[in-house]
């Protein structure tokens, strides 16, 4: 018989080139297939600058009356008011929980980890 | 939340020193509980020694020895408070002698009390709204930011005092260019007043840099 002109495939499969041993290697992972202790450290977003609203309310009155806190009183014990609510807001929010936009700061999270980490032995 | 503290040496068990006679006269059944707990922990714990500075009399007030230290040179406090006083016996001379010469009319509205002159001179002068350095991007920008009580107190007696020891004539005495100061303060004109309305004027100008504030 003539050589029967078998596929490329064919030919490649009976010479056992995809047999496992042979497979080139399918993950080649540059790092451990594992999950790390710690957390990328990611810049906290600064919260905005709080009472501006007042502070523009109270700057219109003082232009309007030429700088004189008389007749401004109102204005200036509102900004005061927020400010002290704003001052104690920032004094109890500094704890362990969530802050106000649900994330906790990258460091706290590694402290949590460091206590709880990934075990990568057998025990 | 415990704050450290850096110089003191008493063992945390160490309380304050009560100074104020009215709490000390409160009769046993007024007292509420937790008041009761305290004067059975104070029996029990000791106590630290009580500064100088610190007095149980009806003359003594903070604000007057706060500003009587911030007056005081290289530890001379004896001096510092000899001016004090010699500045509120100078306010209070000015003030009756508008008072005789005043009509019956205006009589009740000379205020005598160098003490009320002293105080609410001093809330004259206190800024509102002060301005702090912020850099953003390589520039530095003067940015309005609210202060705090501590801070305005600070400020308004540092001006005071700089107004009298640097603006003024040379041979004029601390505590005559002291009253002279205080009395206008407590007018709302003088020069301390002007500084505090230059300081908000150019607050209201920056205003725009308000949002870089982060706190």
């Amino acid at each position: 018989m003539a050589a029967p002109a078998y596929p490329a495939w064919v030919t490649r499969w009976v010479s056992g080139q995809w047999r496992n041993k042979k497979r080139p290697p399918t993950l080649r992972p540059p790092r451990a297939l594992a999950l790390a202790d710690k957390v990328a450290n990611r810049r906290e977003q600064s919260t905005e600058a709080t009472c501006i609203t007042e502070m523009s309310v109270m700057m219109a009155c003082w232009k309007q009356n030429d700088f004189n806190d008389v007749p401004c009183a109102e204005e200036i014990r509102t900004f005061y008011d927020c400010v002290a609510k704003a001052e104690k807001e920032r004094r109890n929010q500094n704890e362990d929980t969530l802050s106000s936009r649900g994330n906790l700061p990258s460091s706290k999270v590694n402290k949590l980890l460091k206590r709880f980490p990934q075990i990568t032995h057998y025990v | 939340r415990i704050m450290p503290v850096r110089w003191s040496r008493y063992n945390p068990s160490y309380l304050e020193p009560e100074v104020k006679k009215e709490s000390l006269q409160k009769p046993l059944e007024e007292l509420t509980e937790e008041e009761r707990e305290q004067m059975e922990l104070k029996a029990v714990r000791p106590i630290k020694a009580a500064p100088p500075s610190l007095s149980s009399s009806v003359f003594s007030d903070p604000m007057i020895s706060k500003f009587t230290n911030m007056m005081m040179k290289s530890g001379n406090k004896v001096l510092a408070r000899s001016l004090m006083s010699q500045t509120l016996e100078a306010i209070k001379r000015k003030q009756l002698e508008k008072y005789h010469k005043a009509p019956e009319s205006e009589k009740e509205t000379i205020e005598c009390n160098p003490y009320v002159i002293f105080h609410q001179a001093l809330k004259n002068c206190q800024p509102i709204i002060g301005l702090s350095n912020i850099t953003r991007g390589g520039k530095t920008y003067q940015v309005p930011v609210p202060l705090t009580d501590n801070r305005k107190r600070f400020l308004a007696m540092k001006w005071l005092i700089t107004e009298c020891r640097e603006n003024k004539h040379r041979r004029t005495l601390m505590p005559e260019k002291l009253s002279q100061e205080l009395l206008l303060a407590f007018n709302n004109e003088g020069p301390v007043i002007k500084r505090k309305h230059i300081l908000h004027k150019m607050a209201e100008a920056n205003r725009a840099y308000a949002h870089f504030r982060w706190w």
